[in-house]
């Protein structure tokens, strides 16, 4: 039981994590390397709105969110537009935007253990036995709100139709008039404000420190290549592969390897199904 | 009113016409024209440990040789191969362990660890991102990004090769010369090794997989097989290049497969030119000392790096060298459309 | 005409503000007047442990200038600190970065002791190499818990005898550690343990021989789980201890994750007293930041020095004088703190005892070091360079162990230092 609920809870976290990025390369093919990045500074905005400037803690996390979805936006307009279409030049300049990001984080002085997000509801509940606490079951409730609001966002609004219209077929939408940059730059500011959602609900449950970006980073990109680099479902499903993976390593192998497992993921997926479980690239296209 | 346009024209210079086949060696100016780029280069590099003002910065002159080392592996594969590799920490570690490994358990002394670490290390690096040789550029670009974080973490676990303490106590170079002059003579060796390859009958194969693989494919070569000598190049580049590390400094340990050997060769490659196999090196050259001055800057030094690194990559993505080759070949001036 | 007025007013203010503390300082002890003597630290400034070191090296170097500086053989000479950023601490930064900071404070900066880092075990084990290359002392003061620092200096004396450590080995940390436990089983019979540690090397050594230790005194040892550094899930672990019926967490614990296993221990209420060394809970704003839940978690800082106790009046003078100069801030941002203050004082005392500031005789002075510090009486041994350990703050250096009480750090041991009894859970009471 144990592994099951907590499974589950690794599981949504990984999820949440990857969802952004995968929103973005689904729509408009640009691997955003700053994910990490944007994570931590959702986590140190809200920290910085909450403390220094004193404001509600649900205003504070409102605010971060979209200060970290205007913060894609630019990137993509100033910076990942001059580049797209080259991929090498595309993965270096968000790497480089992100690892500029956490390292300026870094200088700014979030270096001590103490900057945490308080939780969100305290206490301890009791399921079938196991203990878990409130933000665990609040990630995973809002785990599931954001994959359905994904699927309601982008299946009846305009907005969201269109970009899963970029999404499926980049030529046939623009011949219907609908803007490719401004669909990327709009998936761009809503996967980096996915990431800043993750960040919040995550976040509590430790401290915030710059490490964990690189961490994200790793994590996210391990679930989609595991799920299918552009695939929605995918994510989810890598999201719980990788998750419960985790989990059953940990129980019945041994805490030591539980970072290696991911890596393992990714590399057995690469080597023998890459284009992961929901994938959309056909084999063809991928293999030389 | 009329509307009069203008717009740049290029021209190549008298001189670089003049020196086309056989007539490079009709007179001394011609062949100085040619010659003199190149040894500007040997020479400059040959002289600049002798103009050092003391051991400190020419330790860093042997730092920025390895990172000169890596981003011009680097540049062979992203832009004659096509190929993006993230990852030349996996390169610098795996060639450092063996190093390491060699000296401190079989006793064997650097003059022979070395050559067994680029050799050894560079079959290994390349059986093992053999799997994603076939596989789009991206895909190899996140594994080759994965494999350096991932190996640490196995040494950490299984405990080998010292574990998190690492191996420390290596033999090192006898003196500060053999350091320096050792590293700058292999940059120089790779540099004009590479120049040469690429412009074989293997570099037009390489480059034609770059260009269009399948085309390649279709003339009856095994892409695979010419990618991993690619790969098999760039990584005894690495290799070599994470031996001399560990004898440096006379240690080992997982710290070998940290970022920063992932991330400043590909700064130095765009900062300097990718596509002309001295404009990385340069680029590491410029961009390592540069990084010691500002280490009072802590950690905004990265942040430096990075700003740099995009904004070359945007805006001016020919770096450095190919801008210095443009102005040393060609001039432009102004015409009216 | 209004301009130059303006004009004069700042000028003469600056003038007043530029000789008031010229003033002041005039008022104070005389200035050294000899070459300064330059001190290297090569720390990680983006991590706490290299703040912290940086913090109190400067807050002991202001204090020895101020009286008036070092004493060499007559001449009053001053401490000049030179700190630069050797990134060690942080993920992805190779060791030869750490190597070059030494070299760069040894060639270029002309440092004539390196002291406090590097931080990290793995580049400490390598800059033995490169100063003992260089002939220089260096006595590091933070970080560098592994066992394997001392067992190289006593092996290979002459060629490391450079090399000082004044934090510690994780070896005396797990002899205390069972001792406590064994208090444990005395007042409460608690029997069962679940070991949780971080995979790097001193952690895991630490794991190692405390298993061996309760498994040898007839303890059970009902778990033992290693984390890899980044781990973000301990709810397994803390599961499985709860239902195998542990009493005590062992938990070694180097890593900002940390913090995720103490909520989440606190959160389950698992009836099991943490005990250990878990860096979460070190720091002075630890139970604000931990929103109360690192409520009885028993911490190990190597050093005393940091929890008020009447056993040592010095460490009484430093922490006041540590507030006062950080704005009200108890020390502790990390457990390095009194190590590094403490370790100018062990240099100052060995160069006015040898009277020069050659290696050789500095390293004979301070291997002749007796002095009572703010974590004890100071001794190093004089084979491996180690500083002395001991229960008894007037015999040796003291580590203090601080149980989190109602928001407060609580000394329970060792002995002659502990101001109260180790308290257990709330939800532990049956």
């Amino acid at each position: 039981m144990n592994i099951l609920i907590y499974g589950i809870v690794n599981s949504v976290v990984f999820a949440l994590m990857a969802v952004g990025f995968t929103l973005v390369y689904g729509v408009s093919r640009l691997p955003n390397f700053a994910h990490g990045g944007l994570y931590i500074l959702t986590g140190f905005i809200a920290w910085t709105f909450f403390n220094t400037v004193g404001m509600n803690y649900a205003v504070a996390i409102v605010l971060s969110l979209i200060v970290t979805a205007l913060v894609g936006a630019a990137i993509y307009q100033f910076i990942l537009i001059r580049v797209r279409g080259m991929e090498a030049s595309e993965i270096i300049a968000s790497f480089a935007i992100g690892l500029a990001l956490m390292e300026g984080l870094r200088w700014g002085g979030f270096i001590k253990r103490t900057y945490t997000l308080p939780v969100f509801v305290g206490g301890t509940v009791y399921i079938a036995g196991t203990p878990i606490d409130w933000q665990r079951l609040i990630i995973i409730g809002g785990g599931l709100a954001v994959v359905a609001f994904l699927w309601l966002f982008t299946h009846y609004t305009k907005v969201g139709l269109a970009l899963r219209a970029i999404a499926q077929d980049e030529r046939a939408a623009m011949m219907l008039g609908i803007d490719s940059d401004l669909s990327a730059v709009i998936a761009l500011a809503l996967g980096s404000a996915l990431a800043g959602l993750a960040a919040v609900a995550i976040l509590p449950l430790g401290n915030i420190s710059v490490e964990a970006g690189y961490n994200v980073l790793t994590y996210a990109i391990a679930v989609c290549i595991v799920g299918g680099l552009g695939s929605w479902p995918g994510a989810v499903m890598g999201a719980f592969v990788l998750g419960f993976a985790q989990i059953l390593t940990v129980y019945f192998i041994g805490a030591q390897w539980q970072m290696v497992v991911v890596f393992l993921a990714i590399i057995l997926t690469l080597i023998l199904r890459p284009s992961g479980l929901f994938g959309r690239q056909k084999e063809l296209e991928e293999r030389v | 009113m009329e509307l009069k346009a203008r717009r740049k024209e290029r021209l190549d210079r008298g001189i670089k016409v003049r020196t086309e086949g056989i007539y490079a060696v009709s007179s001394l100016r011609e062949i100085a024209y040619l010659m003199m780029p190149r040894l500007v280069l040997i020479l400059g590099l040959l002289i600049v440990p002798l103009v050092l003002p003391n051991m400190y910065w020419q330790r860093v002159i042997c730092i920025a040789c390895i990172f000169a080392l890596l981003a011009l592996a680097f540049d062979f594969l992203a832009e004659f191969v096509g190929i993006i590799c993230l990852g030349g920490a996996l390169f610098i570690g795996v060639g450092g362990y063996i190093a390491g490994v060699s000296n401190s358990w079989f006793g064997l002394s650097p003059a022979l660890t070395i050559p067994i670490a680029t050799l050894l290390g560079a079959v290994i690096s390349t059986l093992i991102l053999l799997p994603c040789l076939p596989l789009r550029g991206i895909y190899f670009a996140i594994i080759s990004l994965m494999y350096p974080l991932v190996l640490p973490r196995i040494i950490e676990a299984l405990h080998l090769f010292g574990g998190t303490d690492g191996i420390a106590g290596l033999a090192t170079f006898p003196n500060i010369w053999v350091d320096q002059y050792l590293i700058i003579a292999i940059v120089l060796v790779a540099v004009f090794a590479l120049r040469r390859l690429v412009n074989e009958d293997i570099g037009l194969v390489l480059h034609g997989i770059k260009d269009n693989d399948q085309a390649v494919r279709a003339s009856g070569m095994s892409i695979t097989w010419y990618k991993a000598q690619a790969v098999f190049i760039a990584a005894a580049i690495g290799c070599f290049a994470g031996a001399y590390l560990s004898h440096l400094y006379g240690w080992a340990g997982i710290s070998l497969f940290g970022l920063d050997f992932s991330i400043l060769p590909i700064a130095a490659c765009v900062l300097g030119g990718p596509g002309t196999l001295v404009g990385p090196v340069l680029g590491a050259f410029i961009l390592t000392p540069l990084s010691e001055m500002l280490r009072a800057f802590g950690a905004l030094r990265i942040v430096f790096y990075c700003l740099i690194l995009v904004g070359f990559i945007v805006f001016k993505p020919e770096g450095l060298m190919n801008y210095f080759q443009r102005k040393y070949h060609q001039f432009e001036h102004w015409i009216e459309v | 005409m209004k301009k130059k007025t303006l004009l004069t007013l700042a000028v003469s203010m600056c003038l007043v503000l530029i000789s008031v503390p010229s003033f002041m300082a005039g008022c104070k002890a005389p200035a050294p007047t000899g070459a300064p003597i330059i001190l290297g630290a090569p720390l990680s400034m983006g991590h706490p442990d290299g703040v912290c070191t940086q913090d109190n090296l400067k807050l002991a170097v202001d204090e020895i200038n101020a009286a008036g500086g070092v004493n060499v053989a007559g001449v009053m000479r001053p401490f000049q600190l030179e700190v630069i950023d050797s990134r060690d601490l942080e993920p992805g930064v190779p060791t030869s970065e750490a190597l070059l900071v030494v070299e760069k404070l040894i060639l270029d900066k002309k440092a004539n002791f390196i002291i406090g880092g590097p931080i990290r075990s793995e580049a400490a084990l390598a800059a033995m190499d490169t100063v003992s290359k260089y002939k220089t002392v260096s006595i590091l003061s933070s970080g560098v818990l592994t066992p394997a620092y001392d067992p190289k200096v006593a092996a290979d004396y002459e060629k490391y005898k450079y090399c000082f450590r004044t934090t510690g080995s994780s070896k005396e940390h797990i002899a205390e550690a069972l001792t406590i436990l064994d208090s444990l089983k005395l007042t409460y019979g608690f029997n069962k343990v679940f070991i949780m540690v971080q995979d790097v090397a001193f952690a895991t050594a630490a794991g190692d021989k405390i298993k061996a230790g309760l498994e040898e005194k007839g303890w059970s040892v009902v778990g033992y789980e290693k984390y890899p550094s980044g781990s973000t899930d301990f709810s397994v672990g803390l599961l499985k201890a709860r239902d195998a019926g542990a009493q005590i967490l062992i938990p070694w614990f180097d890593m900002p994750e940390a913090s995720i296993l103490v909520k989440q221990w606190y959160d389950l209420k698992v009836p099991a007293l943490p005990v250990g060394f878990m860096v979460a809970a070190e720091d002075s704003n630890a139970w604000k930041a931990l929103e109360g839940k690192c409520a009885y978690v028993v911490h190990l800082y190597p050093k005393a020095g940091i929890a008020r106790t009447d056993a040592i009046p010095q460490a009484e003078k430093y922490i006041d004088a540590y507030k006062k100069a950080f704005g009200g801030v108890e020390p502790g941002l990390t457990w390095v703190a009194p190590t590094s203050y403490q370790v100018v004082y062990i240099l100052k005392d060995a160069i006015e005892r040898a009277g020069s500031i050659d290696a050789n005789a500095i390293i004979a002075a301070l291997e002749k070091t007796d002095m009572l510090g703010i974590y004890g009486r100071i001794k190093f041994d004089p084979k491996s360079h180690q500083i002395v350990y001991s229960m008894d703050p007037a015999e040796g250096a003291v580590t203090t162990w601080v149980q989190w009480v109602d928001g407060k750090r609580v000394a329970v041991y060792p002995p002659k230092v502990a101001t109260d009894t180790i308290k257990l859970p709330a939800w532990m009471k049956k």
